[in-house]
């Protein structure tokens, strides 16, 4: 599965290849990620109460596609409200429902310091870049 | 989306601005914006400045869904190094009611949601408690009020 959608937040959702693929909607350019098992949901901009709701939608595409763990990049996220985080507790539940975990690729400190204050951070499985999760310190 | 700055309440040390947004998720950003121009007058660092956008949006989330029906007050108060913020939720008024089928459309998604927004309140309440000196909820003339206060730690500014 894979899909891009422009928004005041945006984002890119990329799978690896165990999960079912939208023909509606093509890739438009190569990452990193496709070298990935994971599905990833690459999303940029600022995360607030206006995109909550479409990123829960994107991360309900990706459980109905079958995903047990997911990544989704932020290292271009510059702004994370209760709203948004919420939306990722959410979606860490789920994971772990299913036995999996949700990774957060994040360079912004502003934003994980939304997580530290909320004590979330060790909650997900934090990553520095997408070069980190492919040095294999990912697990499903 | 209304602004005013009360010049009888300017000085160097004070100043009082307001702004009123419909009662949409996609206008909350100005009220950020808002928040980060006042607290760079009011000598916060970008540190600062960046927990002030993400308490003003915070206080925005306090009041749950927000729709077409209704409008956000913001007054900003800046006095010497601190900054207030009162978020008053109000009727909208007569001229701005909904009339679109999206607007309607929005608030049937927000009632969805609501048990998302009641965690999202809570992880509200949880970043405000750090972000800001002082924060809180009250009715005043019979409207929903958040309001905050922060107060510049760093140097002179």
């Amino acid at each position: 599965m894979q899909f891009q959608i422009l928004w005041g937040g945006y984002a890119r959702c990329v799978s690896g290849g165990t999960h079912p693929t939208n023909s509606e909607a093509a890739p438009t350019r190569p990452t990193a990620a496709v070298s990935l098992t994971l599905p990833i949901l690459d999303v940029s901009g600022e995360l607030d109460l206006a995109v909550a709701p479409w990123l829960r939608d994107q991360l309900d595409a990706l459980f109905v596609g079958g995903a047990t763990s997911l990544v989704v990049d932020m290292s271009s996220v510059t702004f994370l409200d209760s709203t948004a985080l919420g939306v990722l507790v959410g979606a860490l539940n789920q994971c772990r429902e299913r036995g999996g975990q949700v990774h957060l690729v994040l360079t912004e400190p502003q934003v994980l310091r939304v997580l530290r204050i909320t004590g979330l951070a060790e909650a997900f499985t934090l990553h520095q870049s997408r070069d980190e999760l492919k040095g294999g310190r990912m697990e499903p | 989306v209304k602004a005013f700055t009360y010049d009888d309440l300017r000085t160097s040390e004070r100043e009082v601005i307001e702004i009123s947004l419909p009662g949409s998720v996609d206008l909350v950003v100005i009220a950020r914006f808002t928040a980060a121009t006042v607290g760079a007058r009011a000598g916060f660092d970008l540190d600062e400045i960046d927990d002030l956008r993400l308490a003003v949006d915070e206080l925005s989330v306090s009041f749950g869904p927000l729709d077409g029906d209704t409008c956000l007050r913001y007054e900003f108060i800046r006095d010497a190094g601190s900054v207030s913020v009162r978020c008053t939720r109000e009727p909208a008024p007569s001229e701005e009611a909904p009339t679109s089928g999206g607007q309607r459309d929005e608030a049937v998604q927000t009632e969805r949601n609501l048990e998302y927004w009641e965690h999202a309140r809570e992880l509200s309440a949880v970043l405000l408690d750090e972000l800001v000196d002082s924060h809180g909820r009250e009715i005043s003339d019979g409207r929903s009020v958040a309001w905050l206060t922060k107060h510049r730690l760093t140097g002179e500014g």
